[in-house]
């Protein structure tokens, strides 16, 4: 029932919709009757009287063509889509916490159901939604994705998805991406066809004063359309896929209460080398961020607004998580005054706070060494390989394939024994990571801040060119800090704790 | 000729306005199962942590067997949560629950065995994500209630909410706002 908010919305996305069923319509009808004209398909008589016939059939051709289009691709299951990009399903017991933060969601946007969850084995960090209607949808994530976010950051993300279900963007992008098909269909093969086209013949049935006139503007207007009708209607599909993208954004900053989580998972993915390699071009829209063009960012023809925008405009949300909220920092960010969200929408009398970021305990520690060798044991689980740890701190991987038994860790020589594989959860192998390789140290909270304390300073690396944010380790808030600012050191915004780097 | 444009104008707005009562009703009936069943929610979430409390003590018990009182205040937090009838008694009941849960958390601070061990991590995810989800039931709950108190105050849906007596639904306040302050620390 989330819909409701963003119902004024829809209709801009249906009014764009529209233009581009315009444009659609149009093309078919005059290409319909440059064919009529070149080929003479309706005899000279009815020529002369400019029924356009032709270019009703033009018309019903185009509509045809399109039909088709849309027909086959909402038939094509979302099934074929998700194996076609790799995608494996997951239960609660492979990866409790992504399962746990998609249902948290799903309850928070009262989901008629539980969306279906999915892994692509895929370094790069991504995720993407499925499902033309609430009540069937799913959600898939890279191994790249949840190996870097903390919980925070992997909720934000999942919230940004379950805006695209619950404000139904599948549906709309479809509708617009087989439009934009159609549209470039009739234009190329129509263009393609003119070497062929026998222009004697058109000259020879105009020989009727005063069509000949009409015949021209028709010509005119036809090409300009043939010619301008895939640029427009093109630019008009993206404006929807980045209009959709901000509404998800700020759908995102509402459900979890928290943008924080949101943004900073966008600029780890900013930030991130990897690129995806599974991704199909026709459904880049659906994903978290555009997997492909990373060049075209600010363009007209870009799938997605530019990441660093999205990510200060969520950071600028400092009066609360409302739409309003997300409104007035994209007005500061963009320094315009467009309707982002329908006025409509944004007088819901709703004042919303942003909530505290979740204990640390719950968040895993972030760091790109680490990380790499978790996206690894991500893919493995799914492909049931079994963990053993040994006490020397060797993690032994051992694939399916492998006949039980016994089996020596290649750096100590102690033996292992190969139990049946049993699935294990993701929170089991990381332990088993942790436990091992690092020491668990006594974390009193108390000691921690004593220590910060005696120390005076807190020592951070920063990377040059980005947005960054810092945990205080005095305050535990989170501390951002903008790619201007070029001193060594900085105070902490909330208690003045200071920050080297 | 005109007559009859006229009377097959009337009868076009006629269904019209039948056709936008009916869509206004359904609304308004589906925004209120909507909130029944979000204060269902609640009450799902709620019952979720009370079962996961037995499985939080027994993983915790073999490493701080010594905190007895802990345990014991969980325990019976958990033991009167269950038995509380009526809303306030029960909002009363959880949220000396979470009280008892968030101070058992912070002295298994001081048992780092206890905070690698795989079960207790299995555990302390769940009953996080179960605190979430009570935070998310009732934020959805109140989505839900402002939703439908919004359509029972706008005209002209106003009307029908008028005329089949659709009663305003109250919002799920916090119950307690100390709980949202951070506790002093002190290095005297």
């Amino acid at each position: 029932m989330f819909l409701q908010i963003a119902a004024a919305n829809k209709r801009k996305t249906v009014l764009l919709v529209l233009i581009m069923g315009i444009v659609l319509a149009l093309l078919g009808f005059f290409v319909g009757e440059l064919v009529n004209l070149w080929t003479g398909f309706t005899s000279a008589p009815q020529q002369a009287e400019n029924t356009f016939k032709a270019g009703y059939i033009g018309f019903c051709v185009a509509l045809a063509i399109w039909l088709g289009l849309l027909l086959t691709s909402m038939l094509g299951s979302d099934q074929l889509f998700l194996s076609l990009s790799g995608a494996k399903e997951v239960t609660h017991d492979l990866y409790p916490q992504l399962y746990n933060i998609i249902e948290e969601m799903k309850i928070a946007s009262s989901l008629p159901r539980m969306p279906d969850i999915y892994i692509i084995d895929d370094p790069a960090p991504n995720a993407f939604a499925v499902g033309k209607s609430p009540e069937d949808s799913s959600i898939c994530v890279t191994a790249g994705l949840l190996a870097i976010c903390s919980r925070d950051e992997l909720q934000g993300v999942v919230a940004h998805e379950m805006g695209h279900i619950t404000n139904r963007d599948v549906l709309f992008m479809t509708v617009a991406a087989t439009m934009l098909g159609a549209v470039t269909l009739i234009a190329d093969s129509f263009l393609h066809s003119l070497r062929y086209a026998p222009i004697a013949r058109y000259r020879s049935s105009s020989s009727k004063p005063g069509k000949g006139l009409i015949n021209v503007w028709l010509i005119v207007l036809g090409f300009f359309l043939v010619i301008f009708s895939p640029i427009l209607s093109r630019i008009l599909y993206f404006t929807i896929s980045r209009s959709r993208e901000y509404l998800a954004d700020a759908t995102s900053a509402r459900l979890t209460r928290y943008p924080e989580g949101l943004a900073c998972a966008l600029e780890k993915i900013m930030l991130s080398p990897e690129k995806l390699t599974t991704a199909l071009k026709a459904t880049a829209p659906f994903y978290i961020t555009n997997p492909y063009k990373q060049d075209l960012e600010d363009s007209l023809f870009a799938t997605h607004p530019p990441l660093g925008q999205r990510i200060k405009i969520l950071r600028l949300m400092s009066t609360g998580a409302a739409f309003k909220d997300y409104v007035k920092a994209y007005w500061a960010v963009t320094h315009t005054h467009k309707e982002l969200i329908a006025a409509s929408d944004m007088k819901l009398g709703e004042r919303i706070t942003i909530r505290d970021p979740s204990p640390p305990t719950l968040q895993s520690p972030p760091g790109s060494r680490v990380t790499a060798g978790k996206a690894g044991d991500i893919i493995r689980a799914m492909n049931q390989f079994v963990f053993i740890p040994c006490e020397c701190g060797m993690k032994m991987k051992i694939p399916p394939e492998f006949a039980r038994g016994e089996i020596r860790c290649p750096r100590c020589n102690r033996p292992h024994t190969v139990k049946e594989a049993d699935q294990q959860t993701m929170s089991a192998i990381l332990a088993t990571t942790s436990a091992f390789s690092k020491p668990a140290q006594p974390q009193d909270p108390l000691k921690a801040k004593t220590d910060a304390l005696i120390k005076g300073y807190q020592e951070e690396t920063r990377i040059p060119g980005t947005w960054q944010s810092f945990t205080c380790n005095s305050c535990g808030r989170i501390v951002q800090v903008s790619p201007a600012f070029k001193l060594p050191q900085f105070n902490c915004t909330h208690c003045g704790h200071l920050f080297k780097v | 000729m005109t007559g009859t444009i006229v009377f097959w104008v009337i009868i076009g707005i006629l269904i019209f306005i039948v056709l936008y009562l009916i869509t206004a009703y359904n609304s308004l009936i589906g925004l209120r199962n909507l909130v029944k069943n979000s204060w269902s929610q609640i009450d799902v979430q709620l019952k979720r942590r009370h079962d996961l409390i037995p499985n939080l003590v027994e993983t915790a018990k073999g490493y701080m067997g010594h905190e007895r009182n802990t345990f014991e205040s969980v325990t019976k937090a958990r033991a009167e949560a269950t038995a509380a009838r009526g809303v306030p008694q029960v909002a009363q009941a959880e949220s000396r629950l979470s009280e008892a849960i968030s101070r058992f958390m912070v002295i298994v601070e001081n048992y780092p065995e206890l905070k690698a061990n795989q079960n207790f991590l299995a555990v302390q995810e769940e009953l996080a994500s179960t605190e979430n989800r009570i935070a998310f039931a009732r934020q959805a709950y109140n989505d839900a209630v402002l939703f439908l108190n919004n359509k029972i105050e706008m005209f002209p849906s106003s009307i029908i909410a008028g005329m089949f007596i659709f009663r305003k639904e109250v919002f799920f306040e916090i119950e307690d706002t100390t709980e949202r302050t951070v506790p002093k620390v002190s290095f005297n």
